[in-house]
């Protein structure tokens, strides 16, 4: 129970195509996180799976039954929203009990669920009051209440923590991630906060201008994004890129004078990519790559280098934050070679 | 100078302003409702205790006029409401779309309540009136609209008609002034469009439509230009509003403290409403 599957889903506004041709599947009890950058289209996909908004063309299945044309009523899912939602004069225990009584479950066993989600979300001592008694956080919660009470058969999140500050997002999301394990059932998570994304996702869907670029797991999303726009989407800091290089059977060819040995590739390559925390910085000596400190960041554990790299631009490298560095030094740049993602043109990967 | 000193000078104009434009009156309405007063001795009016009080307490008149009022304002209000909600509601996503239809459906508050009390008078007209002379040409038949039996009717009809656009303004902000992502929190949980209605939006609109219900009663119950200019205080006083008895006792009858004490009694009552539904509004909102 619980498998959520989109068949060439499409919608436009207007004559705008906000979302292009979109399948996916997402297993029972999986956590699917829907990614990507403003306007991509994946608040509009997540309204349409909860039938907020019409679906243009394709279809929508629930378990295996086509819900396209049935009213968000009719779903059985159950929706958080990044400002809450809460109806205002409700105090908290009707707030999480309303969709019971619209259920018509009988009262104790709607006064046992409401407790057993309280106790849960600990809640508890607020029953009793309303909602703009209590703090954003607390709201949140309240509104995770209301959506778990019902059992429904599949979670829709949309961005539930973006209006949280950043300590409370960071033990929201802790608890969102232990309330899937709990309870097991299918969520689907739309943010445009790529760790949300890494942290809690079983599945993670890309979206760019309404496409997916790509589906994976946490982990193949980043050891192998399929393209570009991927791999920067995904990691933090983000991938370097660089651009315009020549494969000559041995080497990257960038420039004149710059070139990184990467043994043999298949496939004619153009772009080079490198995560930051695959650059070492050496002495420039024993490197074919020398560059200077721009800027660098500490961060405690780690450094967050920007080096200026002659002939090629900025390289932002992750470096041990025992370094000691000075702005201008000379340093050399030995990268990783087994981690190195390559791509073409187009931005595909190679 | 001190900022109180201060507060009272510029306080000054304004407070000087409602002494001389209300507490005068007041004052002079007081003195008048408890002397033996007529237009020959205005300037020197003796004093006759509660009489005219008394007067107006067996006025079998004025209890029918206030009943009227009563009536008026409570039939009204709540007729004006109920359709206005429901339009409201009715015509919400029509009206979304299209923002001019506000300004067509609204049009009957810009006309005149007196000019209303005209154009009644000569559309219901028993000879020339366009309405009986359909009635007659189609269905051989119309009533007496301002016959005794008929006229609470006809005046509650014409009192809706023209008011039901301000409770449907009122009640169309409130309703469109709803967050949507409520509606859809609930949609999503399971909330069927009536069940919506009756405990997400009606609550959410409940202080609004007590305010509409509140404004419309009030001006219903001090109902004066439209009935008066139509049927005057109607066949046997049976369109006697409490504005048109306190107005026809003074200016028709000449009787000024009668109709004085009777606009004392008025504005006791008015006030003892005004609170305790001012203290009924506060409590919601809190």
């Amino acid at each position: 129970m619980g498998t959520i599957e989109l068949k060439n889903v499409k919608k436009s506004f207007g004559t705008t195509d906000v979302i292009k041709d979109v399948s996916l599947i997402a297993e029972e009890g999986e956590f699917v996180v829907f990614v990507g950058p403003s306007g991509c289209g994946k608040s509009t996909l997540l309204r349409l799976i909860s039938g907020l908004e019409e679906t243009d063309d394709g279809t929508i299945h629930i378990d295996g039954e086509d819900v396209t044309k049935l009213d968000p009523y009719d779903r059985n899912l159950s929706m958080v929203f990044q400002s809450y939602a809460l109806y205002p004069h409700m105090s908290v225990y009707e707030n999480i009990a309303f969709a019971l009584r619209t259920a018509r479950v009988p009262k104790p066993e709607i006064d046992r669920k409401v407790r057993e989600a309280a106790e849960t979300l600990k809640l508890t001592s607020y029953l009793d009051r309303k909602p703009k008694d209590l703090s954003g956080g607390q709201r949140q919660r309240v509104a995770i209440g209301r959506a778990i009470v019902r059992e429904p058969k599949g979670f829709l999140f949309d961005e539930p923590l973006s209006n949280l500050d950043a300590a409370l997002r960071t033990q929201t999301r802790i608890e969102i991630a232990k309330l899937h394990k709990q309870l097991g059932s299918t969520m689907i998570y739309v943010t445009h906060d790529q760790i949300e994304a890494m942290t809690l996702a079983d599945k993670i869907v890309v979206l760019k201008d309404g496409q997916v670029m790509q589906i994976g797991s946490p982990k193949e999303l980043y050891a192998r994004p399929n393209s570009t726009f991927v791999a920067q989407f995904i990691g933090s800091p983000k991938m370097n890129l660089l651009p315009n290089g020549s494969y000559d059977g041995q080497a990257m060819q960038f420039n004149k004078n710059v070139k990184i040995t990467v043994g043999s590739v298949q496939g004619k390559p153009t772009v080079l990519g490198v995560r930051p925390e695959d650059i070492t910085l050496c002495d420039p000596e024993a490197s074919e790559l020398r560059a200077k400190v721009a800027i660098y960041e500490f961060h405690g554990a780690d450094n967050n280098v920007f080096v200026d790299v002659p002939g090629l631009g900025n390289l932002n490298i992750r470096a041990d934050g025992k370094l000691d560095l000075k702005d201008g030094q000379s340093v050399g740049l030995k990268v990783d070679t087994s981690q190195i993602h390559y791509f073409d043109d187009s931005g595909a990967r190679v | 100078m001190t900022t109180r000193q201060e507060n009272r000078i510029l306080a000054a104009p304004v407070v000087l302003f409602l002494l001389a434009m209300l507490g005068f009156p007041t004052i002079i309405d007081i003195i008048y409702s408890l002397s033996e007063v007529s237009f020959e001795n205005l300037r020197s009016p003796s004093f006759n205790g509660g009489q005219n009080f008394v007067t107006v307490f067996n006025d079998a008149e004025f209890w029918s006029a206030s009943w009227f009022s009563l009536k008026f304002g409570v039939t009204t209000a709540f007729a004006e409401c109920a359709l206005g909600l429901i339009l409201a509601v009715y015509l919400a996503p029509i009206i979304r779309n299209n923002n001019w239809m506000i300004a067509v459906l609204i049009m009957p508050m810009i006309i005149a309540p007196v000019m209303m009390g005209l154009m009644y008078r000569l559309v219901l007209h028993e000879f020339v009136g366009s309405l009986p002379h359909y009635l007659y040409t189609w269905f051989n038949w119309s009533p007496a609209f301002l016959s005794r039996e008929n006229v609470f009717l006809t005046v509650f009809t014409i009192e809706t008609l023209q008011w039901t656009p301000f409770a449907f303004l009122l009640f169309y902000m409130a309703y469109q002034a709803i967050p949507s992502d409520m509606r859809e929190a609930a949609a999503v949980d399971g909330t069927r469009p009536w069940r919506m209605f009756w405990y997400i939006e009606l609550p959410q609109m409940a202080p609004t439509i007590a305010v509409g219900f509140f404004i419309r009663f009030i001006d219903g119950f001090r109902v004066f230009d439209n009935i008066f200019v139509l049927t005057g205080s109607g066949a046997g006083g049976s369109t006697t509003s409490l504005s048109i008895y306190i107005y026809l006792s003074f200016f028709r009858s000449g009787d000024i403290g009668k109709a004085l004490a009777a606009s004392v009694v008025l504005f006791c009552v008015a006030f003892v409403i005004l609170f305790f539904a001012g203290r009924f509004l506060r409590r919601k909102r809190a």
